[in-house]
């Protein structure tokens, strides 16, 4: 199949995607391009469809409409061209090998690839090298996965939360082999549902949920499209009727003492409530963090 | 695709107690039915050690085909290996290649091991060049049972592909004549035997240790099988890969 020339080849292209288990409609007219050369991460709860985004990228799964390209081509072609390459959620290693024997075998595969010297060393597996594959710890095993994934050399890299049963020391190291890897002007994308992991490892992050795009940009972008603000006070024993009817708020949220309001117009929000007979203690007024943004689109969304 | 073959033979080989285990038992076999037959008349022109030996080596060259494949492919797909290999330039029918090529190492040590022993300790007497001749044959005519292989372990979950493996092998050994002769069956039933992969791979290996020619009849018969089990065992690979 010929390459599909556009001007400038975007890393993957989804073109209107749309893609059912069943009744469940995992991906829903998914929009989406990525550029080369950057890091990404697909951010989004469980069941937003990132696994089933992932698939269709690697050509595992065929969209029900619209269409896929990656690297300018269909994603099985560039699979078959080595360009791409997977570190995938589950997946036991084939047993029976040792590490070095599996990594090599799939390092053959690909027509331009590392050194195993290289793959070994950026997965931080030079120690286990000669060690059985069903003889590893899962952190291990973790890495191994990795290994196979840019023992290729690709051009895109495509991880679905490679950090999940890391630890935080393991996951420290991780990315640090990952921004070696990314380094050298390759795509990467992630998918991953850890806030802090998508805002401290991508460029440009791309919420999504319910198998659509609800949010793209950088972090900061993100926080700030919500526009909301985030109004702490220390609200004691009192009364919470009328909180949430204030001017502004669009969310409440009471913890032990402290009530949380979200708004989109903290000074009607401030004004109305200063006029209320409460006690304000320990007032608070903050951008809305990520976390509350992402909880904030999602519910959007929803 | 070839280096995927040699992957898969070294994990074979660093799996000891699963080699014997397949390659033993119709050697056993072969000595107790021949123990046991020692002083009947020999069918068809050979002696009787001869044609236990053709259908011990028949049964050994199944057993080994359908064990190598069959279960671990069923395996490999249900815990997500296979789908890693997806995702690498590896073709699907570089996988069906090299499992099926993998298969084919382990029939023939299974083929030579009964030979052998038919050869020395039973007095079957060959000429070396019958001997060859048989080696090879038995060797290449075993290819459909590893298609089979394929196709059983692409096609069955993780729970019913050692049962396909272990049902089809009896299956296909008995009604292939290998431990009861077909000249028993009653007639309606002698006649749907003949028709099985098994039954023609042995009568292929009679001939050939009587000193003559194969018949075309099941020699075109098992070449068609072998076609038939080829194509679906690559057909139901791709399907199982390939997630909807």
């Amino acid at each position: 199949m010929p390459a599909r020339q556009s001007g400038a080849m975007n890393a993957i292209d989804f073109h209107t995607v749309t893609k059912r288990y069943g009744p469940v409609l995992a991906v829903d007219g998914l929009e989406l391009s990525l550029p080369l050369g950057k890091s990404v991460a697909l951010l989004g709860p469980n069941g937003a469809g990132k696994s089933t985004s992932l698939s269709l990228l690697l050509g595992l799964a065929r969209p029900d409409a619209g269409s896929v390209d990656v690297l300018g081509r269909s994603p099985q072609d560039a699979v078959k061209a080595g360009t791409v390459g997977a570190m995938l959620q589950e997946g036991e290693l084939v047993p029976g090998l040792t590490v070095r024997e599996l990594v090599d075998f799939v390092r053959r595969l690909y027509p331009d690839p590392l050194t195993l010297a290289e793959v070994l060393e950026l997965a931080d597996l030079t120690d286990v090298a000669e060690r059985r594959t069903d003889k590893l710890s899962g952190g291990q095993a973790q890495r191994v996965r990795f290994a196979l994934a840019i023992a290729g050399k690709p051009r895109l890299l495509l991880l679905d939360e490679p950090t999940a049963a890391m630890d935080v020391a393991a996951r420290r190291s991780f990315w640090a082999s990952m921004r070696g890897y990314a380094a050298q002007g390759r795509t990467i994308l992630f998918a991953t549902h850890y806030l802090e992991e998508a805002d401290a490892n991508a460029d440009r992050i791309v919420v999504i949920d319910h198998g659509r795009v609800i949010a793209d940009g950088t972090a900061a972008q993100i926080k700030a499209t919500t526009g909301g603000r985030t109004i702490r006070f220390t609200l004691g024993g009192q009364p919470t009727a009328g909180l949430k009817t204030l001017p502004g708020v669009t969310a409440l949220e009471v913890r032990g003492d402290v009530a949380t309001l979200q708004t989109s117009d903290q000074d009607e929000t401030l004004h109305a409530l200063y006029a209320t007979d409460l006690r304000v203690r320990d007032l608070s007024v903050a951008g809305a963090n990520l976390e509350e943004a992402f909880l904030d689109l999602t519910r959007q969304a929803a | 695709m070839l280096r995927y073959a040699t992957l898969e033979i070294r994990r074979m080989l660093r799996e000891p107690r699963f080699a014997i285990f397949t390659l033993v038992i119709p050697v056993v076999l072969f000595l107790v039915d021949a123990g046991i037959f020692k002083s009947d008349t020999g069918l068809g022109g050979i002696s009787v050690a001869g044609y236990l030996m053709i259908s011990m080596a028949a049964y050994g060259a199944i057993v080994a085909a359908l064990s190598a494949t069959g279960a671990r492919l069923a395996q490999e797909r249900d815990n997500g290996w296979l789908r890693q290999l997806d995702v690498t330039p590896l073709s699907a029918w570089s996988v069906v290649g090299a499992k099926t090529l993998a298969a084919m190492t382990l029939t023939l040590p299974a083929v030579i091991l009964v030979y052998l022993v038919a050869g020395l300790t039973q007095g079957v007497a060959l000429p070396g060049w019958q001997w060859a001749a048989l080696v090879a044959v038995s060797w290449l005519a075993s290819l459909p049972f590893a298609a089979l292989g394929v196709l059983i372990g692409s096609a069955a979950s993780v729970d019913t592909a050692q049962p396909m493996v272990t049902g089809s092998m009896f299956f296909l050994a008995i009604f292939g004549g290998i431990f009861i002769p077909l000249e028993v069956f009653p007639r309606s039933l002698a006649n749907v035997a003949r028709l099985l992969p098994s039954t023609q791979y042995t009568e292929i290996g009679r001939a050939v240790a009587g000193g003559h020619l194969p018949g075309l009849g099941a020699v075109a018969m098992l070449a068609a099988w072998t076609l038939l089990l080829c194509a679906s065992g690559a057909l139901a690979y791709r399907r199982a890969t390939v997630r909807a």
